[in-house]
């Protein structure tokens, strides 16, 4: 393996360190399994780089890379297997949107939100996080899960319906 | 409410509808209250998950783990290979100038019998044994070199042998017989050599053809104004009689 090779690499991959630790944290719930994870990833990476075609998305590719090692990993298995919830619905969740309430989404503040996040299912958090944290496109988000885009929306719809529910749920509570 | 673009809304938000669409979108939005606000909240609702979500960032520590896994992986081929890359040069470098010292060697050796042969061809005593007999001249360097040789037989050839002198190339002792043809002086030169065998070489370098070859421990060089055809035949025939 040459050393530009590497360098290629190693520009590409380590501004990813950030999100990558951040989405391994929210999918680990365990700084340091995230970090285990992260490392394994570069290093899985690094290996399959050679594989890696040029001019696909790159990012996609080492979210998935990460994903899959999660996965495959104790904590990723126990959550798979508790966490496998009905995805039925995916037109009621979008059509039923409710009629907006801004102000009370207004006083959210940011511990709200990561407890509203936290609450969501594996499968509907990863969406909510590649899609609203990592900002990317749907079809990122499809290659990085390996699912169709219409999963994608579907989950996303749900993913922010519940979070909405669970910030005015918590917001009316208080008041 | 059920306002057809009610759906859009997400997609617009997310910057995921075409350009005509993008811009439908758009129209509708400023006529309609509701599909306004609720594009409000979802992008209030996107700032801040984003916010909210972006919460952990990558302890020094596993930042400095990762660059030393990557380093890892790439120092050790990284020192070979460039290891590699410097001992060919070297290599390379040094094969070329031994190559090239070994030419500029010869060059100088064969440019130094050329004139040899030159000083032959104005002396009036070209030769200190004077005979037209293999079976003299080679007895007379016997105690003068310190190797010997053979002569072909030249009776029945068009070659006729004048006879021959003790030369002196870079300090070493050597050989040097006159043969003729047709006129033409061919000066043949031996050495004692430390090399190898190696293939007959012509070279046209000068006015003058020379010969070369090294067989059986001696280095041969002949130097002429003659053809080329003479010069491969005499060359032969020294070959022939000094092989062992």
């Amino acid at each position: 393996m040459d050393e530009r090779f590497n360098k290629e690499f190693e520009q590409l991959a380590l501004p990813l360190l950030d999100p990558l630790y951040n989405f391994a944290c929210w999918l680990s719930g365990n700084p340091d399994e995230a970090r285990d994870l992260v490392q394994e990833t570069f290093v899985k990476a690094l290996k399959a780089f050679a594989s890696f075609q040029a001019g696909t998305n790159f990012r996609a590719w080492m979210f998935r890379i990460l994903r899959n090692t999660f996965l495959t990993s104790r904590t990723g298995l126990e959550r798979r297997n508790t966490s496998q919830q009905d995805e039925d619905g995916y037109d009621e969740a979008v059509v039923s949107y409710e009629t907006p309430e801004l102000a009370i989404m207004r006083q959210a503040d940011t511990e709200l939100v990561q407890v509203s996040i936290a609450r969501l299912s594996p499968i509907f958090q990863e969406v909510l996080l590649l899609a609203d944290i990592e900002e990317m496109k749907y079809q990122e988000v499809a290659e990085t899960l390996a699912i169709p885009i219409g999963t994608v929306m579907s989950r996303l719809a749900r993913a922010r319906k519940q979070v909405r529910e669970h910030i005015v749920d918590a917001l009316g509570k208080k008041s | 409410m059920n306002c057809k673009y009610r759906q859009k809304i997400a997609l617009y938000a997310d910057d995921e509808l075409g350009p005509p669409e993008q811009q439908e979108v758009s129209g509708h939005l400023a006529t309609c209250p509701e599909c306004s606000a609720a594009l409000l909240e979802l992008l209030e609702m996107k700032k801040s998950v984003r916010l909210a979500g972006t919460r952990f960032s990558a302890p020094l520590e596993l930042r400095r783990t990762v660059q030393e896994k990557l380093r890892v992986r790439k120092t050790p081929a990284a020192f070979w290979k460039w290891g590699l890359a410097l001992a060919c040069c070297l290599l390379v470098a040094t094969l070329s100038f031994m190559v090239y010292s070994r030419e500029q060697r010869q060059n100088t050796v064969i440019a130094g019998l050329v004139d040899q042969h030159i000083i032959a061809l104005a002396s009036e005593h070209a030769v200190d044994v004077v005979s037209d007999d293999r079976h003299n001249v080679k007895p007379w360097f016997q105690g003068k070199l310190p190797f010997t040789f053979n002569l072909p037989e030249v009776a029945n050839s068009p070659f006729k042998l004048d006879g021959g002198k003790v030369v002196y190339q870079q300090q070493e002792a050597g050989a040097e017989l006159q043969y003729e043809i047709r006129k033409h002086k061919i000066s043949v030169f031996i050495f004692r050599s430390q090399d190898g065998s190696s293939k007959l070489v012509h070279d046209r370098g000068s006015s003058f053809t020379v010969e070369h070859w090294t067989e059986g421990g001696l280095r041969f060089y002949l130097v002429t104004d003659a053809s080329s055809e003479d010069v491969h035949q005499l060359a032969s025939m020294l070959q022939e009689a000094n092989r062992l």
